[in-house]
């Protein structure tokens, strides 16, 4: 492994600067011990080219700033070492999320869209008493929760997802997972129907293909296939329980 | 957005889906069976005579038949909504199953593929059986030996898809965990197509003995 010259392509685009087309520049670099991407490429920013354009905060996979396609699947830069892979290294924004320039997209406004749509917070009529006691929650629906609150919203599973390549408005495996932590909270005071509005139908849990994508290659390791699972089944069973709503008709 | 409001919050989403579920399992439920049934002529040609005759005097291939249409029918329209139609999507799909380079991303794309493929040579078998009427084991050998290259392609495709497809749906609905439920319909798919495929081989034998 010792001295092995690394060869990063790199795809350059800027929105800004429309004239220019997107290309895939070379560079090439010196393996170091414990080299991991995101190394690399503040490595190459500082040495060869301060014009590339990538992001990055914690660099300990904590706050999902650093993912892209690094040799055709959804990573974190900061948590990939260059061992694990060939000499050869290419690197992609991820797909789906509006890209700012080069490597570097806006997961942001997705997320922060995600939020508002499945209203990602306790829902609850009562009233916060800062001197009451807390009140209690078995341990296990507590780690269940906890499972699912793990999500650093890096859009990995986004990325990875066909159908969220294809179709603009589908939640994909972290919106649907956001849900179930929800649906799980006893203290969340929705009803099924409240969140059935929300995840029964194509956008939500019945959009979902099940290719698996999500799951595998979600860096946090969630695991995404039985919480679109539970959701599914969740809204399947409300769905098939309750008389439809008579709305109104056109004709 | 007056159409999406009022057509929304419906549960149309919901029951496509099952529909899909249901006749997808109908479906790979019957082409099993059907592989077992070609399978008697592996004992002998008795047993695949008597056991084609028991079908005919009870009606069940009368019932039968029909009814695996309408459900086939019913699959390819509503399991086909998944499949982009747009031709920017699908060079979309493409590329991306190219990059991502995922084993789960392919076998659905060659879901898709597989399943419109199956559509035009299915309805072509169903044509040449029913207006070869009744099935025995000369009829059938016959067919297969001046066909058997049309079986070949039916055979893999239509074994492929039931196999993955009923292992997505299980995937889908998160009841058993995934590796082991990957096993066990690969499993059936190769016995599948060892029946299927000792099935074609005894039947062109047959055929070329006439
Ligand atoms: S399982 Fe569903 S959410 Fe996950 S990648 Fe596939 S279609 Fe997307
Ligand atoms: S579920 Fe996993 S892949 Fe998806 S955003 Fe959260 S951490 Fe990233
Ligand atoms: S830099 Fe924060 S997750 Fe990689």
């Amino acid at each position: 492994m010792a001295d092995r010259e690394l060869t990063f392509e790199i795809f350059r685009y800027n929105p800004q600067k429309p004239e220019i087309k997107p290309y895939m520049q070379t560079y090439k670099l010196k393996e170091t011990p414990g080299m991991t991407i995101f190394v690399a490429l503040n490595q190459i920013r500082e040495e060869q080219d301060p014009s590339l354009m990538f992001d990055f905060v914690c660099r300990a996979a904590i706050c999902g700033s650093c993912a892209m396609i690094i040799n055709g699947r959804p990573k974190l830069a900061c948590k990939t070492l260059t061992n694990t892979l060939p000499s050869k290294i290419k690197l992609f924004p991820l797909p789906v999320f509006k890209l700012i320039g080069d490597l570097s997209v806006d997961t942001g406004t997705w997320f922060r869209h995600l939020s508002l749509k499945t209203e990602a917070w306790v829902h609850t009529s009562k009233t916060f008493d800062p001197k009451a006691q807390e009140e209690r929650m078995d341990n296990e629906t507590a780690l269940r929760i906890y499972e699912a609150e793990r999500c650093i919203e890096c859009g990995c599973c986004i990325a990875g997802c066909a159908t969220a390549n294809i179709r603009d408005e589908f939640l994909g495996a972290a919106g649907i997972n956001r849900v179930a932590r929800f649906m799980i909270d006893p203290r969340d005071e929705r009803t099924p129907a409240e969140y059935f509005e929300v995840v029964g139908c194509e956008e939500g849990a019945f959009g979902c293909m099940g290719l698996m994508a999500c799951d595998d290659n979600c860096p946090m390791e969630l695991p995404l296939q039985m919480q679109l699972a539970y959701v599914r089944r969740k809204m399947a069973a409300y769905g098939l329980g309750y008389k439809a709503t008579q709305g109104v008709k056109l004709a | 957005m007056l159409q999406k409001t009022l057509t929304k919050s419906n549960k149309t989403d919901l029951y496509l889906d099952l529909v899909e579920l249901t006749s997808g399992l109908l479906l790979a439920g019957f082409l099993w069976t059907h592989m077992l049934f070609v399978a008697t002529i592996l004992i002998s040609q008795e047993t695949f005579n008597r056991l084609s005759e028991f079908l005919d005097t009870y009606y069940l291939s009368y019932i039968g038949i029909p009814f695996v249409l309408v459900i086939a029918l019913f699959h390819f329209v509503i399991a086909g909504r998944r499949i982009p139609t747009r031709i920017q999507e699908q060079k979309i799909v493409w590329q991306h199953a190219k990059m991502l380079r995922h084993t789960d991303t392919w076998t659905w794309v060659f879901q898709a593929i597989t399943g419109m493929a199956i559509l035009v040579l299915a309805s072509i078998h169903v044509w040449m059986v029913v207006t070869g009427w009744p099935i025995r084991a000369m009829n059938s050998a016959e067919r297969m030996e001046s066909f058997w290259w049309f079986y070949l392609i039916l055979l893999i495709v239509g074994e492929y898809h039931a196999g993955f497809g009923v292992y997505r749906q299980f995937v889908k609905w998160g009841w058993f965990p995934r590796k082991p439920i990957g096993y066990v319909t690969k499993v059936i798919t190769a016995i599948m197509l060892a029946l299927g495929l000792a099935a074609m081989v005894v039947l062109v034998q047959i055929g070329g003995a006439i």
